[in-house]
């Protein structure tokens, strides 16, 4: 069941999409789809199906805390775990994304253990698991 | 060296070091009145904090790709090894059944093959990821270098504006042809300015998580 999720990758840069839509996939989870920005990817969420974001914060156009931001906002998507995939470390961006309803923050570099243990941790808490 | 002064007079050199330093005292206050009526003073004490930043963030840049150059040739040291060793007991095992197919099967010769070829695969696999991880640093760069030619930028724009204001009347005058578009200037920069990026030094910095387990702590401490 929770193989079938289809997860949305958000981030600015096309290698970091193909890094975690790799590993993704080495941890089950092969229905993935990308987008390189906030607008991009909200207008994917709006015209398909999808069942996880992970987002990058910095980034071009609209960034992640406005993703999440509108995800929270449209009563169609706000069902959705949204995990942040980041560089942005300070601890004030951290809190930030919670108080807005983010479901994990990873802070880049990070390794393959921490995204199988973050997006399992939340489809757990979601019962989508 | 030929000075323009004529060499019989003792008192020549006195009253060309005077001059000197009259005219650097000159051009400095010139430079300090057309950096204030420009307002960049204030500019250019920012510019002098922010130049060891981004001495900083160079720095980073040649230390995440060097550890990443270095991750991928070990990693690919370690896949060839696992490599060369399942070659090399395909040609053992290949030669043990073309001598004696039942034997090499009953010895277990060919069970122990599938096993340490399966294991070795494993490895091999964990190898590949690991090099594939190894280029997030082309994110974690690209987003400092953003910053670095941001900066440089900034610094250009305003060193224009400053030559403009103190150049020569006929020079203003005078056509300027746009040189080419520079690599620099052609990059793409599209960062919020909001955002900080990677962090280059977090050790310097109290108000920023050094690693995963401290952003796990700090959403715990949230209740998360």
């Amino acid at each position: 069941m929770a193989n079938d999720l289809k997860f949305l990758v958000v981030d600015d840069f096309s290698t970091m999409r193909r890094i975690v839509r790799n590993l993704l996939k080495e941890i089950g989870y092969s229905e993935a789809d990308e987008a390189e920005d906030g607008v991009v990817a909200l207008n994917k969420l709006r015209n398909s199906s999808f069942d996880f974001v992970v987002s990058d914060i910095n980034m071009p156009n609209m960034n992640g805390f406005q993703l999440l931001n509108e995800i929270k906002k449209d009563d169609k998507l706000k069902h959705l775990p949204v995990l942040m995939v980041t560089a942005e470390a300070r601890k004030e961006d951290i809190v930030l994304a919670a108080q807005q309803g983010a479901a994990g923050y990873i802070v880049k570099p990070f390794t393959k253990a921490t995204l199988e243990d973050k997006v399992n941790l939340i489809l757990s808490k979601l019962g989508m698991k | 060296m030929n000075t323009g002064v004529p060499s019989s007079s003792e008192a020549a050199p006195l009253v060309l070091s005077q001059d000197v330093h009259q005219r650097i005292g000159t051009l400095t206050r010139q430079l300090h009145d057309s950096l204030s009526g420009l307002g960049l003073t204030d500019k250019v004490k920012i510019w002098a904090g922010e130049i060891p930043d981004a001495k900083s963030r160079l720095t980073y840049i040649a230390r995440l790709t060097g550890e990443a150059a270095e991750k991928v040739l070990n990693n690919v040291d370690q896949a060839k090894a696992q490599h060369d060793f399942i070659a090399a007991e395909t040609r053992r095992i290949g030669a043990l059944i073309v001598k004696d197919p039942v034997a090499a099967v009953a010895k277990g010769h060919v069970m122990n093959f599938i096993t340490d070829v399966e294991e070795a695969t494993k490895h091999i696999d964990k190898n590949l990821t690991d090099i594939m991880m190894a280029q997030d640093f082309h994110d974690l760069t690209g987003q400092v270098i953003s910053k670095v030619v941001n900066l440089a930028a900034s610094i250009e724009q305003q060193l224009v504006q400053l030559l403009i204001f103190t150049a020569p009347t006929e020079a203003v005058n005078k056509p300027v042809e746009t040189p080419a578009a520079s690599p620099a200037a052609t990059f793409v920069v599209h960062e919020h300015p909001v955002l900080q990026g990677p962090v280059v030094n977090p050790e310097a910095n109290p108000d920023v998580v050094k690693g995963q387990s401290e952003v796990d702590d700090l959403l715990a401490s949230l209740g998360f």
